[in-house]
């Protein structure tokens, strides 16, 4: 044992010099690390620590044992469960469209599918009301009928019809990587369709329905723009937080119950992370042989297909009417042509919203894009104490919910922080805070956006053999030339998927966004929330068009700048 | 051989592995040393596992020993990073950039270092013709056959003139035929530009086919170092013995030392006085090695008799399998044609030639 | 290589730019805290911009957001200025020393009940509470606008009434207590004493009456939104019948759009007025520059500029003149309102609400 421990320490000893041989990698260790300590542990700590305080801790006995509370976490953790089935539904249904039917227009449906992703929120339950409500334009206008759209059964619509397609992505990915040899081998030993899908694909899949469902269940129970638009008098968390927060400005109360909402989210990341990966057996870096097999069986076969033409449909029809209402007086009441909308959005108060909220998106992206593929790169790499630690730290930022983020931010960087008179972190939320408060909101949106480019960035990784960079390192170049020459570029997409990723997350983000608006930085998620408040849909329309396509005008940007039209991927599988 | 300047030296080096569970270590190399002289071509040998990989990873800096230091030309590199040390190394699976044309491929080493284009441009062009190249610069690694990449990942490192050129298994693969010819041409290259030279491999045949030297390793630790002849003829160990070539082993042979290094010994029924090539006492018991190409079937009434129990007929030779005195033996026979061919079950003379019995200390454990 | 560095260079310049904007603008800024409807806010701080050139910029909070905004913020307060939102949310603030005392050389021209006799706060516009109905929906219930309290009351009605959260609204406070002022009118009718204390402030048993009436309507509140005019808009989409807000909000909403749509009534027993407040905020960062609002403020000009963007609240500075579409306060029973007594419950009330209503899903 003691030699064991000997050696260990030498071991140890002759590392960290390699690391001090190394000062790039050190210093891109370090700020990694500062960076995820500072701006995402700092204030999760700060917040459990605030909950259970000396003023926290009767809350959590006085808010677990009201039977108000109560109710609250049960519909949280009801909507989460329901809209992690229906989504994973939908997902799994347009995923098997995609990859085992033979259908038209599948790449018009895989489009459809993506579109929610750079939807900014409230869209999608504000366009709901219009149709569905109690005087929606189809529910009471076609049908006749006055539908009560608020509470969970509108809920669980509009986030199932905002969220799938993560679902849908997650499985359509495992079931390409699935090899159809197993199918062929399963139909030589006789099996039949159904059998094959029960017995052999059903079970494959398994940790991507449930990593699936998990993602949903944790985007559902944060979600905050849709319970404050459409919840009704079904309470959920994260709407009580922000109404804590904002409307009472009762922060050890507000982070009681995100300590409280932390538990499930927490709990189905840890599940994720460490069991739904031990029991994935799809290999997806496995190369599928031979090519997969359709469904023929027509009824099957036209009753699926069916069902997701009707769901694109929805979606079609809902954006439709985001578009269509910017442009009318009262979308839903007058639909007189109008560009007022527009007006009020471009020339009014919206500019400097857009401005700011572009702004700042467009500084978080390479910053969140870079550090994400860095971390990547650390993670997958390089081998240093607290490699795993820097991986979890980086994922919490998605991990956990936005309000959390928010008011933890508000409680740890409220004032400066600092040892004696010496000043290490200034004042950054709030009007007065650094650059009138934007350096936060940058922050934000950086630590939402890196676990979606660290993901990328490592699966990148991992599909490229190391030896091709220590290649580059034997033919003399250190290891930052080594990642900018070689590394980055074979990870274009990944970093291209990531940079896209940022800013669209940045631009649509609202529930750690709220909290920290101020005078000189206005946001256009908090902007299209105060219009969808105050009923003005035609302005909450404009807002999300703009926002729409200032999203997508950025994609085309990046798109040209980074350049994925020169296809490092493609090369690197012919390179093999 | 000759008195050469030694350019490598490995002292004493070490490395170990945390294992899976990170609780207990893996002895992957194990307190080898090693000389390498400037000019020449150094074979690391052995089966997957023992350590050769490991050792030229240390050479090359991508690992830092646990234990020892290694000497470049008499300076301490052992601290020193991969990029660093002068060497280049050539990958199993060639490790080309595939974001790159071949050119940009070849060029890469030489604008790490900074070198004026025209001279880059000039010493590409040399290293693509020397390797048999030209034209196809501009072509991408994936429009590229396997033996057209092996050249570019080869040109790569030649270009850069390291002091030691490293190779990691970088035939194994490409198919049986290409493997041949570029081995060969690995062996014009390395011999015309005498670069020194560091190769791994498990394949013995590659081995021997390139080496001015051979080191055979086994479980982290170096078995035998010696020329190809040398490994082959005179093997010290069974381990050497059965790992390079083929090897019938007969154990326990009886002997009587006539002198301190030779020693008359008894096998297949006759007596011959054998060279020792060992510290044999009086007592122990010694092995017999005798290669399958040693062993000769005739028909001879005189010889020992034995009964064909496989025969088997590969073209360029045909491979017998006999027992004698409940050992099995294989016997090799070389060109088929200039001799007759036996059908298992026929009984036919034993012989061997005398000149290729090689003793071993009998290291099976009692 | 050049591109990353044009890029970081980029970067850095932005970055400069964001740090020195609010540097170089110091003295020539000021941030309002603007309460009433959004588009109210830009005008006004366009007109004072233009004024004065005094670079302005607003957050628009409701009045139980911005309490909380400003305690949040007393150490180091963002704001400078408070301006509108019902007066008793300034009572409040100012019993918490949120807000500092002002005398302005134009306070003068506005009228004794208007304002703080102890100077902390002034009114900029007066408003009256009223139901707004939607026609076509109440024609399909089958009922009339309401025209009293106990009108929403009715179980035709359920899911069908919206008001907004008291915790966040002074709209939505000033509906609860016009009922606290309702019930100690009725308590005190009945027994000397028991309605009004020794102050003149309703009872705690007054209080309570109110929370059982809160408690009741909770089971026809479809939705409590967190700003006051909101529910308008949703009587507007149909989505609700009856919303509980002030008339003004509802004319505006029939201004743009919602014409033929939406009705206003009023309660006959008598309903709630808010007056608009305003004030400097303690320790702001622009005290000068907010001064300067405020004198603005109470101008006639200034109170002009609500009408055109049909923000139809009545001016409190006589000289300005009155939108038609603007309520005539003596046509309507307004309620003995005691806006200091307001003021005083008014974070318990908000507290007790959320607890004990808000927050209870109806049965």
């Amino acid at each position: 044992m003691i030699t064991v421990r000997n050696s260990g320490q030498r071991y140890a000893a002759k590392y960290l010099n390699a690391l001090l041989k190394d000062p790039l990698l050190s210093i891109a260790i370090i700020v990694s690390v500062m960076f995820v300590l500072i701006t995402i542990v700092l204030p999760l700590v700060a917040m459990v620590g605030e909950s259970v305080s000396e003023s926290g801790r009767p809350l959590f006995q006085q808010y677990l044992s009201s039977p108000v509370y109560q109710t609250i976490i049960a519909n949280t953790l009801v909507l989460g469960v329901l809209v992690g089935m229906v989504g994973t539904v939908i997902g799994f249904l347009f995923a098997f469209v995609q990859v085992k039917l033979n259908v038209p227009f599948k790449r018009a449906i895989h489009i459809i599918a993506l579109v929610p992703v750079i939807s900014p929120p409230f869209a999608v339950a504000t366009a709901a009301i219009v149709l569905f409500g109690r005087n929606g334009t189809i529910t009471r206008g076609i049908l006749g009928v006055r539908y009560d759209i608020y509470g969970l059964d509108g809920l669980v619509l509009v986030m199932t019809l905002s969220f799938f397609t993560i679902a849908y992505l997650n499985l359509r990915g495992m079931m390409e990587a699935l090899d159809p040899a197993l199918d062929e081998a399963a139909t030589n030993l006789g099996a039949n369709k159904w059998r094959i899908f029960r017995t052999v694909t059903l079970p494959m899949l398994l940790p991507g329905l449930a990593s699936s469902f998990l993602l949903l269940f944790v985007e559902a129970i944060a979600d905050l723009g849709n319970p404050l638009v459409m919840g009704g008098n079904y309470e959920v968390l994260a709407a009580r937080i922000y109404v804590t927060i904002i409307g009472l400005y009762e922060t050890t109360g507000a982070a009681v119950l995100s300590v409280i909402l932390l538990v499930p989210s927490l709990t189905v990341f840890l599940i994720q992370r460490y069991w739904i990966n031990r029991i994935s057996v799809v290999s997806v870096t496995g190369k599928p042989s031979g090519t997969p097999q359709s469904i023929d069986h027509p009824l099957v076969k036209w009753t699926l297909y069916g069902a997701v033409l009707l769901i694109c449909g929805l979606i079609v029809l809902i954006y439709g009417t985001i578009i269509h209402g910017a442009f009318v007086q009262v979308p839903g009441v007058r639909w007189d042509w109008t560009f007022a909308n527009f007006d009020f959005v471009i020339n009014g108060i919206g500019s400097q919203a857009m401005r700011d909220t572009t702004t700042l998106s467009a500084l978080a992206t390479p910053i969140a894009g870079l550090l994400g593929m860095i971390i990547a790169y650390l993670v997958v790499r390089k081998e240093f104490w607290g490699r795993n630690a820097l991986d979890f730290g980086t994922m919490l930022g998605i991990a956990v919910p936005g309000t959390i983020i928010g008011i933890g931010y508000i409680l740890v960087f409220n004032t400066p922080i600092g040892i004696g008179d010496l000043t290490l972190i200034p004042k950054l939320t709030g009007g007065q805070g650094i650059f009138g408060g934007a350096l936060a909101i940058v922050l934000v949106f950086v630590i939402r956006s890196v676990p979606a480019a660290l993901r990328t960035g490592s699966a990148a990784l991992s599909q490229i053999d190391p030896s091709i960079e220590e290649a580059s390192i034997s033919l003399g170049a250190d290891n930052a030339r080594t990642f900018r020459r070689i590394t980055l570029p074979l990870i274009r997409p990944a970093f291209l998927a990531g940079l896209i990723y940022a800013f669209a997350r940045s631009m649509t983000t609202i529930s750690a966004i709220v909290f920290l608006t101020t005078p000189q930085t206005k946001i256009m998620t908090a902007q299209i929330l105060n219009e969808v408040e105050n009923g003005r849909y035609g302005n909450a329309f404009a807002y999300c068009v703009i926002l729409i396509a200032i999203v997508m005008a950025a994609i085309g940007v990046l798109y040209f700048v980074v350049g994925a039209q020169t296809g490092a991927e493609r090369r690197l599988e012919g390179g093999r | 051989m000759q008195q050469r300047a030694v350019r490598l030296k490995l002292e004493n080096v070490s490395k170990s592995f945390l294992d899976r569970d990170g609780k207990g270590h893996v002895q992957a190399v194990d307190h080898i040393s090693l000389d390498i002289y400037s000019g020449e071509f150094l074979t690391l040998l052995g089966p997957s596992g023992c350590g050769k990989t490991t050792t030229l990873r240390l050479i090359a800096g991508f690992e830092h020993p646990t234990t020892g230091r290694i000497l470049l030309d008499g300076e301490d590199i052992t601290g020193q990073p991969p990029n660093k040390r002068d060497m280049a190394l050539v990958f199993q699976n060639y490790a080309l950039f595939p974001h790159m044309t071949v050119y940009h491929n070849v060029a890469y080493g030489l604008e790490t270092r900074q070198m004026p284009r025209p001279q880059i441009q000039a010493k590409v062009a040399e290293v693509l013709k020397l390797i048999g190249l030209e034209g196809l610069d501009k072509r991408r690694p994936n429009q590229l056959s396997g033996g057209q990449q092996q050249r570019v990942a080869l040109a790569r490192s030649l270009v850069m003139e390291p002091r030691i050129l490293l190779f990691d298994e970088p035939l194994s693969n490409l198919d049986a035929k290409l493997r041949v010819q570029m081995r060969s041409e690995i062996h014009r290259l390395q011999r015309r530009l005498g670069i020194t030279s560091i190769y791994v491999t498990h394949d013995q045949l590659e081995a021997m086919a390139l080496s001015d030297r051979i080191v055979v390793m086994n479980q982290g630790a170096i078995e035998q170092v010696g020329t190809p002849e040398e490994i082959y003829r005179f093997p010290t160990s069974r381990f050497v013995a059965d790992f390079i070539g083929r090897a019938n082993f007969i154990d326990r042979v009886p002997y009587q030392l006539v002198d301190d290094d030779r020693a008359e010994i008894s096998l297949l029924g006759r007596k011959l006085v054998v060279p020792v090539r060992f510290p044999l006492r009086a007592g122990q018991h010694v092995t017999a090695m005798l290669r399958p190409e040693a062993l000769v079937l005739r028909e001879d009434a005189s010889l020992m008799q034995v009964t064909i129990d496989e025969a088997m007929y590969l073209g360029s030779e045909v491979e017998y399998v006999v027992t004698f005195d409940q050992q099995r033996l294989v016997i090799v026979q070389q060109d088929p044609r200039i001799s007759r061919i036996f059908k298992e079950g026929q009984t036919v003379g034993l012989d061997f030639l005398a000149e290729a019995v090689h003793l071993l200390p009998d290291q099976t454990v009692v | 290589m050049i591109p990353v560095k044009k890029l970081l260079f980029g970067i850095s310049i932005s970055l400069l730019m964001l740090v020195a904007a609010p540097v170089f603008a110091q003295e020539s800024t000021l941030t309002v805290l603007c309460t009433p409807q959004e588009d109210w806010c830009v005008a006004m701080t366009a007109a004072f911009e233009a004024e004065t050139g005094i670079d302005t910029n607003y957050v628009r909070l409701s009045s139980g957001e911005s309490l909380a905004r400003l305690r949040a913020g007393r150490q180091n307060p963002e704001f400078s200025v408070w301006w509108g939102g019902p007066a008793d949310a300034f009572i409040a603030a100012a019993e918490e020393g949120l807000i500092e005392q002002y005398e302005s050389p134009n306070a003068a021209a506005i009228p004794e009940e208007y304002r703080d006799p102890d100077n902390y706060w002034a009114g900029v516009y007066v408003g009256a509470l009223g139901f707004c109905s939607n026609v076509k929906v109440l024609e399909e219930l089958g009922i009339e606008p309401p025209t009293s309290w106990d009108d929403l009351l009715a179980p035709e009605l359920k899911g069908f009434v919206a008001m907004a959260h008291p915790a966040t609204s002074g709209t939505a406070f000033t509906a609860f207590w016009t009922i606290v002022t309702l019930r100690a009118d009725a308590l005190e009718a009945e027994a000397a004493g028991t309605g009004y204390d020794e102050q003149g402030f309703p009872t705690p048993a007054a209080i309570d009456a109110a929370f059982e009436y809160y408690a009741q309507l909770n089971n026809n509140i479809l939705q409590y939104t967190r700003s006051g005019s909101a529910p308008g808009s949703l009587a507007g989409q149909g989505e609700i019948a009856v919303a509980i807000i002030f008339s003004h909000d509802c004319t505006k909403l029939q201004q743009e759009g919602f014409e033929g749509i939406l009705t206003t009534t009023f309660p006959e027993e008598g309903t709630g007025y808010e007056i608009g407040g305003m004030a400097i905020v303690a320790n702001g960062p622009e005290p000068e520059a907010a001064r300067m609002w405020f004198d603005w403020a109470l101008t006639a000009a200034a109170q002009e500029i609500g009408p055109t963007v049909n923000s139809l609240q009545l001016p409190t500075n006589p000289d300005a003149a009155v939108s038609e579409l603007s309520v005539n306060l003596t046509e309507i029973n307004l309620v003995d309102y005691n806006f200091v007594a307001a003021g005083l419950n008014r974070v318990a009330i908000a507290e007790r609400f959320d607890a004990e209503i808000a927050a209870a899903p109806t049965s």
